[in-house]
């Protein structure tokens, strides 16, 4: 993969924030959505503070882990372009329909207010797409950025019992940044594929979703390799005995940095969710995970578990891993587990012992460490591909 | 096949073997008794180049070759198979998995290509048979949630498998049940050759009664201090180890 052609001279942070706020400003449409909110948003676009916001954030506690130094690159506004993804698109399911915006939109009325200034800038981009998912049917966003910062901003609206896939299948030189809002209807089913591999591209990915009574959404948030990937993910369970399954497995090669900041909010009793979450590091990668699970008051019965494992290649490799509970309801299940290591030397003596070179026993130790989670995965022909882009095919 | 002479071994600067020594001809079955902490699974590991093991005089030959200059994977390659004591558990990689990269390993340090799937399948479900295995226990993962049991059949399916020369067995029966115990030892008397050998390292006489013995050693305080036919652990399970050691 090229290297991004933007990069040019290296600016302070605060004057790299401002640069990537009038790049965002200067964009700032918000032709997008309806009128009630656009007015809304724009008015929190102009605000005064938000550069102290932007400069200051890199302090707050779920960006501290991750290095901000895209902030000090000078970007240029690129083009958004759709591609034909390289990923495996599996089975035969129509697509969703893009709609125009409309205040009726479930997606855009569930649009939680934004708590970062990425959010606001980005809600009024002019890339702004709404789609509505009536019965089974697939939305395949497949931006790709030749180079400089693109904004994009996409909801869908999945009907009540109605079945969506989400596909977002970037392919990116420069940096991409990116604000997905899903609705899914009481009883909906959504699952979203996040399959990543853009080299030494940048990605700064803003989702959420909100979950009504008896819906679920599956997550595959898959990293094979990015330079700097950021994904926070905030799913609201918003109705009773709605569900949350969130699977990652990054890939982080020598350099690299993937940052995931989850919140899984329990807002409604018997809710349910499960975070699964692996980290392979190699020498001198990083990795910052932060997991809260929060429930509200109305959570009772809340059923809830996060974990993440990372494994560190080498000493240099580092992972940042912070579980966070938050719970004002007294009736509810929620653990977290957390490990960090290396790889195990019993195990790469057991198979070395059996007649594998240690460079070949470390490779099967590192897929089998990634395999939990991209077993998972509903489509082998996904896990295929993911194995054989991280180096683990064993067929 | 295998000749060891005055084998001093340490771990952690503490003398475990002190100066033994012992030969293995092709097609024997030697089995290596004696008392707890008398060397006999730090024998095993030295044979198998398990790591924390110094030696610090004698040597060890394998088919005139100097085994301890080569790696725990060129010893496998070389034909050297070590049933563990207590087999690792590697979740995520299944049986199959795990064997076709060993084979695999196997046949390219021999300049062969590698096993395709159906000639990998046959040969897999062949030696499942031999040990009585369920092929469904080809997609668990290694020795994850295995019982006792299980892990030590896996061992010898294993063993099977690769097809070495010289097979260490090292309290392969412990753990087993008595079902389970005869399985084993079918499988290992399936596995007798003219080429192959064995050294089986037990605390009981059970095993033996199963898979006769052509050499028996008594090995105490690090060295190989009685050695005789299969009527010494007889002997041994009749008496216990303080009569034959206070004779020596």
């Amino acid at each position: 993969m090229m290297a991004s052609p933007v990069e040019t001279t290296l600016l302070s942070i605060e004057a790299g924030a401002q640069h990537l706020m009038e790049i965002l400003r200067g964009q700032a449409s918000a032709a997008g959505l309806p009128p009630k909110l656009r007015a809304e948003w724009q008015a929190l676009a102009q605000r005064a503070d938000l550069l102290s916001l932007f400069t200051e954030q890199r302090l707050k506690e779920d960006w501290k882990y991750t290095p901000v130094e895209f902030f000090r690159r000078q970007w240029v506004l690129g083009q958004l372009r759709e591609a034909m993804a390289d990923f495996p698109v599996v089975g035969s399911w129509p697509f969703a329909q893009q709609v125009p915006p409309s205040e009726d939109l479930p997606a855009l009325r569930s649009l939680p207010k934004p708590t970062s200034p990425w959010e606001v800038l980005l809600a009024s981009a002019p890339a702004h797409a709404h789609y509505v998912v009536h019965k089974q049917e697939r939305v395949l966003l497949q931006p790709a950025v030749a180079e400089g910062l693109v904004p994009l901003f996409v909801t869908v609206s999945v009907a009540p019992h109605a079945e969506a896939e989400v596909w977002l299948l970037p392919s990116v030189q420069g940096f991409l940044l990116l604000r997905l809002h899903i609705d899914v209807g009481t009883g909906g089913r959504v699952r979203f594929f996040y399959p990543t591999d853009i080299g030494e591209g940048h990605l700064y990915g803003i989702f959420t979703a909100e979950v009504a009574q008896e819906a679920r959404i599956e997550t595959y948030d898959m990293t094979v390799s990015a330079l700097w990937k950021r994904s926070e993910m905030k799913v609201r369970l918003a109705g009773p005995g709605a569900a949350a399954y969130l699977h990652g497995a990054s890939r982080i090669p020598s350099r690299h940095c993937v940052d995931q900041a989850i919140r899984i909010e329990h807002a409604a009793p018997h809710t349910e969710s499960n975070q699964l979450f692996k980290s392979l590091v190699y020498a001198e990668g990083r990795s910052a995970f932060q997991g809260r699970i929060y429930v509200h008051r109305e959570g009772q019965k809340t059923n809830a578990y996060q974990s993440h494992k990372a494994l560190l290649w080498e000493r240099s490799a580092v992972a940042y891993s912070r579980p966070q509970l938050e719970i004002f309801a007294d009736d509810v299940r929620c653990t977290h587990g957390v490990t960090t290591g290396f790889v195990q030397g019993h195990m790469l003596e057991y198979l070395r012992v059996r007649g594998m070179p240690e460079a070949q026993a470390r490779q099967l130790l590192a897929g089998a460490f990634l395999a939990e989670v991209l077993g998972k995965v509903p489509y082998s022909a996904l896990t295929d591909e993911l194995y054989r882009r991280m180096g683990f095919a064993w067929d | 096949m295998l000749t060891i002479r005055n084998l001093h071994v340490s771990v952690e600067g503490r003398g475990i073997l002190k100066g033994l020594t012992l030969e293995v001809r092709p097609g024997e079955v030697h089995a290596l008794m004696g008392p707890n902490g008398a060397g006999k699974s730090t024998l095993a590991a030295v044979l198998a180049g398990r790591e924390g093991y110094e030696v610090t005089e004698g040597e060890i030959l394998f088919e005139g070759q100097n085994l301890l200059e080569l790696s725990p994977e060129e010893r496998s390659h070389a034909g050297i198979f070590l049933a563990f004591q207590y087999p690792v558990e590697i979740p995520g990689v299944s049986m199959i998995q795990f064997l076709r990269a060993a084979l695999n390993a196997h046949r390219a340090a021999k300049g062969l290509d590698p096993l395709d799937t159906a000639e990998l399948m046959a040969l897999l479900k062949e030696k499942a048979a031999l040990l009585k295995l369920d092929p469904a226990f080809l997609s668990r993962s290694v020795n994850e949630g295995f019982s006792g049991g299980e892990r030590k059949r896996a061992e010898i399916f294993q063993m099977a498998v690769l097809g070495p020369k010289l097979c260490i067995l090292d309290e392969t029966d412990s753990g087993l049940d008595i079902d389970a115990l005869k399985v084993v030892s079918e499988a290992v008397n399936a596995l007798r050759s003219p080429a192959r050998s064995f050294l089986i390292i037990t605390h009981y006489y059970r095993i033996l009664q199963h898979i006769r013995p052509d050499v028996v050693h008594i090995l105490a305080d690090g060295r190989i201090v009685r050695s005789g036919g299969a009527e010494l652990a007889v002997e041994l399970e009749e008496k216990g180890y303080e009569p034959l050691l206070a004779a020596v």
